[in-house]
This record gives structure tokens, sequence and C-alpha cells, in this order.
């Protein structure tokens, strides 16, 4: 009974662990990875991997095919983007084009960042010169102060 | 000097409205890619025979009397079905050149809707697994590209042909591409 017992929990667990392991080599990763930086041209906002549109599948089959052909990652990349244009790469690339893409978000942190640097420092010198009253103020505050005691 | 600074961000939001303004009166759709080929020759692609229609293959869009129209269509595709009308009727009042491209179909049911509404095409090649359109960037059926008489892309149209693309899109476009052949 214990051997049954086990035999089927190897069948069920260790068998497709070990197939699992050897389905991943290099080609498969390096599938992988390119499917999750390819945008599916469906769904836009999914990647290949998903994406279970139907132009997806036979996307991900292009890339495979191609992996197997001997392209790289790279080749792969060029031979979509010379089809679907560099909309297809979920990150865009660093490009002059893409360059407001890229460099925009710190470009406005640092407006930001300056104007409000400005914005304190000016309302912090105003506080300074309005605490400090100049002699003659002084004296005009002192005299109204004075005169308002019975 | 003081006031330069201050309008900073004032002038950066009405920039960004400028843009956002742009964005939402152009009405373009982002979600439609233009053609990345446009300007190029029609890639190589290598299709098969439906039935008894003529075999549609690139060589024929070469050294071309008129600019013609390559369809990729699939009877399972609704859009399609409201296209087909407008295809007859540019095939035959207006004679202009069509090819197919059956779009990962089952041969009986393209057939079928050839018999059913008539065939606007002059010659049809069959993509049974969709991968040789993948060559031309579609991602989409109907898709319809506009080639010249050299056979290079001018122009595609992402979804179905329908009367007011017909009339201010398509037409106009081939009308220009005859006349720069005169």
């Amino acid at each position: 009974m214990k051997t049954i017992i086990k035999f089927i929990f190897y069948i069920f667990f260790i068998v497709p662990v070990v197939f699992a392991e050897n389905n991943i080599n290099d080609k498969n990763q390096d599938a992988y990875d390119l499917y999750k930086e390819l945008r599916c041209l469906v769904c836009q906002n999914q990647s290949l991997l998903e994406s279970n549109a139907p132009l997806a599948l036979d996307l991900r089959k292009v890339v495979l095919d191609k992996l197997e052909e001997g392209y790289t990652k790279e080749d792969v990349k060029t031979f979509l983007v010379e089809r679907y244009g560099e909309f297809i790469l979920l990150k865009p690339k660093y490009s002059v084009q893409n360059i407001l893409l890229w460099v925009g978000p710190i470009l406005f942190l640092l407006i930001g960042v300056f104007v409000t640097f400005i914005f304190l420092r000016k309302q912090s010198m105003n506080k300074e010169e309005g605490i400090s009253l100049s002699k003659e103020e002084a004296d005009n505050l002192k005299k109204i102060l004075d005169n308002n005691v019975p | 000097m003081k006031k330069l600074y201050s309008y900073i961000p004032l002038i950066v939001f009405f920039v960004l409205i400028l843009f956002f303004a742009r964005q939402l009166i152009l009405k373009e759709d982002p979600s439609e890619l233009p053609s990345v080929l446009l300007e190029e020759r029609f890639p190589e692609i290598i299709l098969k025979k439906l039935g008894g229609y003529k075999l549609f293959s690139v060589t024929n869009l070469m050294n071309a009397n008129s600019p013609s129209l390559v369809n990729i269509w699939s009877s399972w595709c609704v859009p399609c079905k409201i296209e087909h009308e407008f295809l007859m009727r540019m095939s035959s009042d207006h004679n202009i050149l069509i090819y197919g491209i059956n779009y990962k179909d089952k041969k009986e049911d393209a057939l079928k809707v050839l018999d059913l509404n008539d065939n606007p095409f002059y010659a049809i090649g069959v993509d049974l697994d969709g991968l040789q359109s993948i060559n031309l960037g579609v991602y989409g059926v109907p898709e319809t590209f506009i080639i010249d008489s050299d056979g290079n892309i001018r122009y595609r149209h992402v979804g179905p042909i329908l009367e007011y693309d017909m009339q201010n899109i398509i037409l106009p476009i081939l009308d220009k591409i005859m006349r720069e052949k005169i």
C-alpha cells in the first residue's frame, strides 16, 4: 500500500518537476525574457506573455522560431520592430526621439524643486524683514503702545 | 526678475494643456499603428491557393499598370463582412484591383463567403497560420494596404473601409498615385 502511494506521489509531483526543469534551457529563457519585453498589439498594455490573443500566440511562435534559427535576442527585437514599429517594445529605446520621455520626469522634478526652493527662501526672507523693525518703526511702535496705556 | 521664476509652473501648465489639446483635437487613435513599411517594398510573402481562385503572389504588385489594394480578411471577422460591400463597389464601380489575403481561415468558410456575397478580389492568397501576415505587420483583420504600381506600400488602413474611408481616404490616395504616374 505504502509503495503504491509513494509511486503515485512520484508520478504526480516529482515527474512534472523533472520535466519542467529539463525544459528550461537557455533558448526558452531568452524567449521568456522576450515575451515579457514585447507588447501584444491586440491588448496593447499586455505583454506577449500575459496576453491570450491569437496574435500574441502567433508572435510567441515567431519569437521561438527565430531563436531556434539562431537569432539573438536583439535580432528578434529588430525583426519585430521592422514590422510593427518601436511600439512593440514595452520599454522604449534610449534614443534621441525618446529623450523627452526619459529625461522629462527628471526635468519636471528639477523645475518643481527649483521653484519651491526659491519660493520658500523668498518667504523666509520676507519673514525676517517683518520681524526686524527699523529704528524709526520701533520708536513709532513704542509711542503708539505708550499712548494707549491709560 | 523676481516675477519670472514664479511663472514657470504656469508656463509648464500651459505647455501641457497645449500638448493634451493637440491629442484631443487631432482625434488620432493612438491604438492604430501606422505601417512601418510605408514607402517600402511589399515584403516577400508566400501564400497558398484558395480553391479555384487565381493565386495572389507578390510579383503581381511589381510593375503593375495601376495602384492596387491588398486586403486582409477572414470569414470569421465581422467588420470584414461590413467592409465587403465597399470592396465590391471599389472593384466594380472604380475598377480597382483588389488582392485578398485570407487570414487564418477555414477553406470551406472562406469559399462560402465568396459564393454568397460575390468576390471583390482579382486574386486571393491564403495565409493559413497567420505567420506570413506578420511579415506585413498585420495585427488584426481587416487591414488594407494601398500599393503603388511599383509595388511600394503607400498607405495602411486598419479596420473596415466604410463609406467615409472609401470616399475621403482610399479613393483620393489612389487618385493621387495615378496622377503621379502621368
